[in-house]
């Protein structure tokens, strides 16, 4: 198929992973339907922890008073949550951008050093409470002391007072800490530019990370060709979606075959390792063959044989390498039993 | 994380899944280009609601897939509820990229056209417009994304892209499992 590895960060991933994540299809096919609360399995889905080459985007979360970072994924993939209210506003956005700036992630210091004469007050949830105050008290000593830097301070600190005043009493439960600045030496210190500034490092940022996440970006020097690359690299991935719609379309004739056809070769593969023997599911016993899932070393092999007996379709062999698992933190998936006696 | 990746595949899938056992009717699906439609409708919507309308180009995503499976009398895709809710999101979408669309034509038609003269333009004001033309071409590919700012474009395309390969990782592994039935 198409020789550009999605997940070519991981070109050694045991194919037996592969397996197990056909396992889980059934596994999750078998379970009943969950009710997805969106906003819990976000926080689910946040974790604290650096990767290799990470900044972190943030959204404010009230749920999430211990873990404000929003994790990355290994190969430079970021998600995050925005609150669901669209207009957190400038604060919001500052803070989003300073936290990722200071982040946690050792690999990202490289990038962001340079950057660095920034002041740039990392956000954690222990912060929060005190943000708001000095906002309120610092203008009052501060407007009376003049001085170039003070002064900057200051703008900032009134233009963080004022969003934060404004942001407040549409998050409630949030308090939203601002960007310090100081301004670097020869450039203009109004706040219009301050702003300008703050908003363009913000893209930077982000066009940082997104230069991460595709490949082949990194050594593109320029937004236009950086630019390039990413439509081209969404452009492929939709391709890919319509391409792999087909033939999943064209493999099956209709819809509800679709998932039949999940279950047999899965059995096949599991429990003889002669591939493909079709078994019909009332040759599946509960009990007896929980043992094939306990011998999780033989995986591997069972996967390589099938794998390699399928030289004949021609996606088959890529697709080993570019199967990404499903994570064996979710253990045996015995439950696959259980999903045969329901279906 | 893995597990990140993981997750919102497994949630995918999950709702994927759900999403084409709940096809009733069979009547119309007898082409392979309209099992397909099917296939990527159903597909796009279990992504954008596993995305869970954080995002907006979920929601974008949500709200034409459903316009799309309406068109096609698939059989109420869509639960009502969240078909009301979608739709209000899609038409106060629709009015802000009709605004907005709105002003730039004014903009640019009380801009002299034509009006650079034919000397050399500085390198600056060339990168300017080849990046404005760039985002204006992203804006047209994320889904949502006509109505956005250039940061959260930006962010959207991140999360988009993330989504994406999660969708094809499921994908392509559903293909390959049904390709083994075949040989």
């Amino acid at each position: 198929m198409e020789p550009m590895s999605l997940t070519g960060n991981r070109p050694d991933e045991p194919p037996f992973e592969s397996l197990m994540f056909n396992e889980e299809i059934q596994r999750l096919i078998a379970l009943p339907p969950a009710p997805v609360g969106n906003a819990s399995s976000f926080t689910a889905i946040l974790e604290l922890g650096p990767t290799q080459a990470m900044e972190l985007l943030h959204w404010p979360e009230p749920s999430e008073s211990s873990n404000p970072y929003v994790n990355s994924v290994d190969d430079g993939a970021v998600l995050f949550a925005p609150t669901s209210s669209a207009n957190t506003g400038y604060g919001a956005n500052c803070l989003a951008f300073s936290a990722g700036e200071n982040g946690s992630s050792p690999g990202a210091s490289s990038a962001s050093s340079p950057k660095v004469k920034k002041e740039i007050v990392p956000y954690s949830a222990s912060d929060w409470s005190t943000w708001t105050h000095p906002a309120v008290s610092d203008t009052a000593p501060e407007s009376k002391v003049p001085g170039s830097t003070k002064r900057k301070v200051r703008d900032q600190l009134d233009k963080g007072s004022e969003k934060k005043k404004k942001n407040e009493s549409s998050q409630d439960a949030e308090a939203l800490p601002y960007v310090h600045v100081r301004a670097r030496r020869g450039q203009a210190t109004d706040s219009h530019s301050l702003a300008e500034r703050a908003r363009r490092e913000k893209i930077n940022a982000r066009m940082k990370l997104l230069q991460e996440l595709v490949p082949g970006c990194n050594m593109i020097t320029g937004t236009a060709l950086v630019l390039d690359e990413i439509i081209n690299h969404v452009q492929s991935l939709q391709r890919q979606v319509e391409l792999l719609s087909m033939k999943l379309a064209a493999v099956n004739p209709q819809i509800d075959f679709n998932l039949d056809s999940i279950f047999t070769p899965e059995n096949a593969s599991l429990s003889d390792g002669n591939f493909p023997v079709p078994m019909t599911w009332s040759d599946i016993q509960i009990g007896g063959s929980m043992e094939i899932y306990q011998q999780q070393g033989h995986f591997p092999s069972f996967q390589h044989s099938v794998w390699v007996k399928e030289e004949g379709s021609s996606f088959v062999m890529p697709e080993a390498s570019h199967i990404t698992s499903i994570s064996s933190a979710n253990g045996v998936p015995l439950d696959s039993r259980q999903l045969k006696m329901e279906m | 994380m893995m597990t990140d990746r993981t997750s919102l595949r497994q949630k995918f899938l999950k709702k994927w899944v759900k999403g084409l056992q709940m096809y009733s009717s069979p009547k119309k699906l007898t082409t392979v280009m309209e099992r397909k439609r099917f296939i990527r409708l159903s597909a796009d919507v279990a992504l954008a609601s596993a995305r869970g309308g954080m995002t907006r180009w979920s929601r974008a995503l949500f709200s034409s897939a459903l316009k799309d499976s309406q068109d096609k009398h698939f059989d109420r895709k869509i639960p009502g509820r969240a078909k009301g809710k979608e739709r209000k999101l899609h038409e106060s979408i629709t009015r802000k990229i009709t605004s907005r669309k709105v002003l730039k034509g004014i903009r640019e038609g009380a801009r002299k056209k034509g009006k650079t003269p034919s000397n050399r333009l500085p390198a600056r004001t060339i990168a300017k417009r080849l990046v404005k033309k760039r985002t204006q071409l992203l804006r047209k590919i994320v889904p949502g994304g006509e109505s956005m700012d250039n940061v959260s474009l930006i962010t959207e395309t991140l999360d988009y892209i993330i989504s994406l390969r999660a969708q094809i990782d499921v994908m392509r592994s559903l293909v390959c499992l049904s390709g083994h039935l075949d040989a």
